[in-house]
């Protein structure tokens, strides 16, 4: 197979676009953030129609208003939010494979449902791998989010594309559930009655304060919990400071943290999470472990 | 010192200890990271250290009872490894241009500055783990006289390689960040490169020394910047 290098031309772009794939794993013991997709669901499916590897590099974003420009061909694929795509001026659905000619223009507009959204492409991205992942992090990687002008590589086998397989529906429900599965945290015994019956019976808004780092939610909880020895976190851990918000921790959060770790997230529960679009509500259901 | 063992979710689980930070329990913590490594090698994707915490990612989930009844098999008494020997000199130019809390933090303890720079350069710091920025060590040894309470307005920016005091802790910024830390001074040396496969320079366990230099130094290593060095 050729692999000569493309290039995806950024010509507009809202905040929040970025390169990922799975992450630094392994780093945490240097204080590396994991970073990865948020929507590690998504992420596995646009890798997965493009028999990618699980691990290759996709376009994530997380604002509207972005316009790109292919310099060579190639196969793209699509997932996650439902938006207004565009593909050089035509309305596209916003799953599935698509053929990219030399100088084809894709334009990413609102979003109808969810909050992210996944653009794969054939082999994936191919910008610099700093620890083993392409994921854009400040301090690690050049870039942290997409700038207008800025170019990321990929393959391209000069070759127009054909996708000849059946086309497999993205099934866009699966982001919509408002009852999020939870695991107790280390320190959910701590609490006392009345607040874990609280945190299992309201429901929570998803505030403006939500990007790769962390979610926080609107609603305030009384807390008497005390901070404690600083301790691992992970994406998906629920942290009630002592101001009482609840902050729930992404992928590029810190590896540590002092304050008491209530609630954790699954992988799932964390890739539902990450496209529930701000003011919306959630609640969590509590699971035990084993 | 046997730790107490708690399933987070199918993936995550910890083991926690009852006593506060020390050399002692960091040892142990350190011993019980290598055994737990050996024995779980194909299970474990990544182990990570707390004050008083040692977290386990599996690479797939695994009923509890195998690390409980691991944990009931192992006698703490055994450990025999001691905490490395390694001590890293770090040059410090402690002065109001490179640390613009130092005077501040003089007076609310009611000391001169020099005072604060002595207390802060006398200990050996042990290194616990690395979190919150990529490359900061959690440090342990800081003076009671020097414990400060954090700002209750963090900065919105603190320079790279400021050196810094918050709560019980000190420790230095390897990239510019915001933060709620009191500043007392800066180091010209770099403390992380992800270009390099092990991105820092020192590993849990060993120490740190901070050695006061002059602003002159402190400008001529930023211009040839050079690795931290052993004492």
């Amino acid at each position: 197979m050729i692999r000569d290098i493309g290039y995806l031309k950024i010509l507009k772009t809202g905040p929040g676009t970025s390169v990922q794939d799975t992450g630094r794993i392994g780093y945490a013991q240097y204080g590396v953030p994991i970073s990865g997709a948020l929507d590690s669901k998504s992420f596995a499916w646009v890798n997965h129609l493009l028999k990618n590897k699980d691990s290759d590099a996709v376009l994530e974003i997380c604002q509207p208003g972005l316009k790109l420009q292919f310099d060579s061909p190639t196969l793209i694929c699509l997932a996650g939010a439902k938006a207004a795509i565009k593909l050089n001026g035509g309305i596209i659905a916003s799953d599935g494979i698509y053929e990219i000619r030399e100088s084809d223009q894709l334009e990413i507009g609102a979003f109808h449902l969810g909050s992210v959204l996944y653009l794969g492409i054939k082999n994936g991205f191919q910008s610099d791998k700093i620890m083993n992942s392409r994921s854009w992090y400040s301090g690690i990687t050049s870039s942290q989010f997409a700038k207008k002008e800025d170019q990321i590589p990929y393959f391209t086998n000069q070759d127009y594309p054909s996708y000849t397989a059946s086309k497999v529906k993205w099934d866009f429900n699966w982001a919509q559930k408002n009852v999020i599965e939870v695991f107790a945290g280390p320190e959910w015994k701590l609490l006392n009655k009345k607040s874990q019956e609280l945190i299992e019976s309201m429901q929570f808004t998803i505030s403006e304060l939500k990007n790769r780092m962390a979610v926080q939610l609107s609603e305030l909880l009384p807390n008497t919990l005390p901070e404690m020895a600083t301790a691992p976190v992970f994406p998906g851990t629920v942290q009630l400071t002592s101001g009482g918000k609840l902050i729930i921790l992404m992928k590029d959060a810190q590896v540590t943290g002092g304050y008491p770790r209530i609630l954790q997230f699954s992988e799932e529960g964390l890739s539902v999470l990450a496209q529930v679009p701000t003011r919306q509500m959630i609640k969590f259901q509590i699971k035990k472990s084993h | 010192m046997k730790p107490r063992f708690k399933q987070i979710s199918p993936l995550i689980c910890e083991f926690e200890w009852d006593s506060a930070a020390s050399d002692e329990l960091l040892r142990y913590q350190l011993t019980f990271k290598k055994n737990l490594q050996q024995d779980f090698d194909s299970e474990i994707t990544e182990l990570r250290l707390g004050f008083k915490t040692l977290a386990v990612i599996l690479s797939n989930p695994l009923n509890s009872s195998v690390f409980e009844d691991w944990l009931n098999s192992i006698n703490p008494e055994e450990i025999s490894s001691s905490l490395p020997e390694k001590i890293w000199e770090i040059p410090v130019c402690y002065s109001l241009a490179t640390g613009r809390d130092l005077s501040s933090l003089a007076k609310l303890k009611n000391i001169n500055q020099e005072e604060v720079i002595s207390l802060h350069t006398q200990p050996l710091y042990r290194i616990h783990f690395y979190g919150f920025l990529p490359g900061f060590m959690y440090l342990n040894g800081l003076k009671a006289e020097l414990h400060t309470a954090r700002k209750s307005i963090p900065d919105r920016e603190v320079p790279v390689g400021s050196v810094a005091i918050g709560g019980s802790q000190t420790g230095i910024y390897p990239s510019s960040s915001p933060g709620g830390w009191h500043l007392i001074g800066q180091t010209p040396i770099s403390l992380f490169d992800p270009k390099l496969p092990i991105p820092v320079f020192a590993a849990a366990g060993e120490r740190i020394e901070f050695t006061p230099i002059t602003i002159r130094e402190f400008d001529q290593l930023a211009r040839h910047p050079r690795k931290p060095e052993l004492r």
